[in-house]
């Protein structure tokens, strides 16, 4: 680095792209990234990957059911790499559509939950006063209670299902949002480009969300990366009491949980299996968002 | 079918009339659920009857099989068609001391129906009894409304309580429907949470009864029938099936209810001791068979289930030897009745073959060639493995072209649902406690009429009023043969209307110490009175 002449024009990147260089000087990092870049892929195409339709029960036959790895079907050619479980349901297209279904309750439960969040933690914070108070005090009473009780009596009440999942997810997560992006938001607020922006007349909603809002996005990042673990981990544990998606669907945490009847017994790749891919999903997701908290925190800033 | 599981296999239950010091002392069992209350009256469940029979007795008693013997009454004759004379055993006292008589009958049967809030109430036994007088201390007459022949089998489910204890007056006369006179203040299930006031005549006496953990009874050393086997009884709730197993293998429990059928080789190659008997719970699928049934789509809002041939179509694509030899582990039989022949009343039908072809060929004769999509409700804790039955049912529906959506929650809810006629179809299981055909079909099938009681649990509201008019008459009539003969074509009958399908009978499983026996029970209760030790 001492080379570098005073006189070379200093070439400033933009937060994207320093981001990024620093993102990738964490090899760590990279790997989480690379496997969760593969988690996804393997979510999205699952339809096309997996070998059988795990969820059309007409494709599924029950004399094939509890066979180890490597078993081949009674009837068909197929060989079952994973195993199956107690109904004859190929383990390995289970874990792929499993996955699916994780990922998608935890990110579109996210989308919502950010928007929700942020909209509101904005507002609080613009504003102030008693809305703030008000806001606050909703989000301490439910901060207050532990998520996993909070969306197990929602799903009490609201019954199975995978959009009722993903609404149990997001009355339990906004408020995470709502905290953040306010406290972030009355810090940025009492700015001088705030200040400017008031001087010049502009409307609130404008300087909300065209000013305010822009500042506040990296810590919103690092709760998001950190939250989005968390709900899957969160969608696997309800599903595992059996109040989340239906039976005839599994997810990850409903294949554990059919699984861990059959633990004790020797049936060990029921539960093992996709308890492998929920962790390493979970692991990858969080080794990216250790390396994104680093990556943003001004404190940390060479 | 196989013939393991049709002979009740009987494990030799010779132990020594004294007992063994070393062994005999204090026995634990793990049960699956647990008691809801220690009042015998309160609440018509297996799991509390189950240990309510070790404290209390009744008039008569059913041994293994279901047949029944003398019990608290020595023996009884029927004077005319509604009339019967119970002759009572004589020097039987109370735990508390109190001496027997028929006073305590007469305070027990008065009693039923002024237990508050149960869940599911005796009254449907006590109901039918128009009067009751003790000719002395030890003779007792009982008028029945009508003519009913399985009085003395239904006896065995009223408990008898002691009318001194609690609080009866001197005098007693009886009433029908709760209008007994000198009752006195007559204390409610909670009250019996307390071993002065849970006094029965049975050979455990009860000590502590603490909800969540455990109930403890110790021996009644006045027992007429002789000195029980165990000085200490521990009945342990553990719901989950695992940490129960873990139990037994532990030692921390000798013998446990209903280990999971895919444990058994586990815990045999660990040594312990594993019986089974064949039950007479028979787990079958009802269809609402009523215009405008919910949870069914593509079918232009009509019921299918109304057409014969789709009830039938659905029997026919149900592989009930893959349910039992895959599900099952083969600790179950494919039925084809809703009793295992040979009990009362059964006619040996063959079980509907597996036929899917025929099965889609009868969709299409009723007009649904593409099938249609229809909600399976199943209760998820109920009965062996019924959440993977009702998913194995689900596969072989959709194989057929019947698209099904399994809806599965906890006892409790999958009840208070199909109640409701929430489910098209529905999962459930009947055990016939009175063992014989005319439990099923009163309960199961009888067009529904909550004045008459009939059809109670007919949640399909089935209904073939000449199959009602033969049951009526099976019910008084007196003649066995006849009874049987008529109970027979009911329930053909209903089975050629296929208004209901069986799917297969349960096998109850124990698990215990090899120095344990327990003659396994077609009721599938777990009677700490039945265990011994086992002779060497």
């Amino acid at each position: 680095m001492t080379e570098i002449a005073t006189n070379t024009p200093v070439r400033i990147d933009s937060p994207s792209k320093r981001i990024a260089k620093q993102f990738i000087e964490d090899p760590v990092a990279v790997v989480g990234l690379i496997l969760f870049g593969l988690v996804a892929l393997i979510a999205i195409a699952a339809p096309w990957l997996a070998p059988q339709n795990p969820y059309d029960l007409a494709q599924l036959n029950i004399m094939d059911s509890s066979l180890p790895p490597g078993e081949t079907s009674f009837d068909t050619e197929m060989t079952y790499w994973l195993g199956t479980d107690q109904q004859g349901r190929d383990m390995l297209s289970a874990i792929m559509y499993g996955l699916r279904i994780s990922l998608l309750v935890a990110t579109v439960s996210l989308a919502l939950a950010i928007t929700i969040g942020t909209i509101v933690g904005v507002f609080a914070a613009f504003f102030g006063g008693r809305l703030d108070s008000i806001i606050m005090r909703i989000v301490d009473l439910q901060l207050s209670f532990p998520a996993i009780l909070i969306a197990l009596i929602l799903l009490a009440l609201l019954g199975r299902g995978v959009d009722k999942v993903i609404m149990a997810l997001v009355i339990v997560q906004w408020a995470y949002y709502a905290r953040t992006v306010r406290s972030s938001a009355m810090v940025e607020r009492s700015k001088d480009y705030i200040d400017a922006a008031r001087c010049l007349g502009l409307p609130s909603r404008r300087i909300m969300f065209r000013h305010l809002l822009p500042n506040c996005v990296p810590p919103l990042i690092v709760v998001a990366t950190v939250q989005i673990a968390q709900a899957i981990a969160l969608e696997a544990t309800l599903s595992f009491l059996g109040v989340g998606v239906p039976i005839t669907e599994p997810s990850l945490g409903l294949l554990i949980a059919n699984g861990y009847d059959y633990l004790l017994s020797g049936n060990y790749w029921i539960s093992v299996f996709p308890g492998i891919a929920l962790v390493v999903t979970i692991i990858a997701i969080n080794l990216v968002g250790d390396r994104l908290r680093d990556v943003l925190n001004p404190r940390l800033q060479k | 079918m196989k013939m393991r599981a049709l002979t009740l296999p009987i494990v030799a239950g010779l132990a020594a009339a004294g007992i063994s010091p070393a062994t005999a002392q204090e026995l634990a069992i793990g049960l699956k659920s647990e008691a809801t209350s220690m009042d015998p009256q309160f609440h018509q469940l297996s799991t509390n009857i189950q240990v309510a029979k070790n404290i209390f007795e009744a008039l008569t008693t059913q041994d293994a099989v279901q047949k029944v013997t003398p019990g608290l009454a020595e023996s009884w004759e029927a004077i005319d068609d509604t009339t019967w004379r119970f002759n009572l055993r004589e020097g039987v006292t109370f735990h508390d001391g109190s001496e027997f008589t028929a006073r305590d009958v007469i305070y027990s049967f008065c009693r039923i129906p002024l237990v508050q809030n149960s869940p599911s109430p005796f009254t449907i036994y006590s109901a039918g009894i128009a009067d009751m007088t003790a000719e002395d201390d030890h003779t007792l007459t009982i008028t029945t409304k009508a003519t009913n022949p399985l009085l003395p089998t239904e006896l065995w489910s009223l408990a008898i309580v002691s009318a001194d204890t609690l609080g009866a007056e001197e005098e007693i006369t009886y009433g029908p429907d709760g209008t007994c006179e000198g009752m006195g203040e007559v204390p409610q299930a909670p009250a019996f949470n307390s071993p002065d006031v849970a006094v029965g005549t049975g050979p455990y006496k009860l000590e502590t009864y603490t909800r969540g953990s455990e109930v403890v009874l110790s021996r009644f050393d006045e027992y007429w029938g002789g000195t029980p086997d165990w000085e200490r009884v521990v009945m342990r709730p553990i719901t989950s099936d695992g940490p129960r197993v873990a139990a037994l293998l532990a030692g921390d429990v000798d013998m446990i209810e209903s280990p999971p059928i895919q444990d058994l080789p586990r815990i045999e190659d660990a040594g312990l001791k594993v019986v089974d008997a064949l039950s007479n719970r028979v787990i079958y699928l009802h269809m609402q068979q009523l215009e405008d049934a919910p949870g069914i789509s593509g079918t232009d809002g009509e019921n299918p289930l109304l057409d014969p041939r789709v009830r039938e179509a659905i029997s026919l694509s149900i592989n009930r030897d893959a349910i039992v030899e895959r599900i099952m582990g083969g600790y179950a039989v494919a039925a084809g009745e809703l009793l295992p022949p040979p009990m009362f009343g059964t006619s040996e039908r063959p079980v509907d073959p597996y036929d899917p072809e025929r099965a889609k060929e009868l969709l299409a004769e009723a007009g649904y060639p593409d099938g249609f999509s229809i909600t399976l409700g199943t209760p998820n804790d109920r009965y062996i493995n019924d959440e993977q039955v009702a998913q194995a049912v689900a596969q072989m529906l959709a194989q057929i072209g019947i698209d099904t959506r399994v809806d599965a929650s906890t006892a409790s809810q999958f009840f208070s649902r199909r109640n409701d006629l929430e489910f098209p179809i529905y999962m459930a299981g009947w055990g016939a406690s009175s063992g014989d055909m005319s439990s099923p079909l009163k309960s199961l099938v009888a067009t529904y009429d909550p004045d008459t009681g009939m059809g109670p649990t007919n949640a399909g509201r089935y209904s073939n009023p000449e199959m009602d008019a033969l049951l009526l008459e099976a019910m008084s009539t007196i003649d066995d043969t006849k009874r049987d003969r008529m109970l027979q074509e009911a329930e053909t009958m209903v089975l050629n209307d296929y208004g209901i399908i069986p799917l297969h009978y349960e096998q109850t499983v124990w698990a215990m110490k090899p120095n344990l026996s327990y003659e396994p029970r077609v009721d599938q209760y777990t009677m700490a009175t039945k265990v011994e030790p086992a002779s060497e």
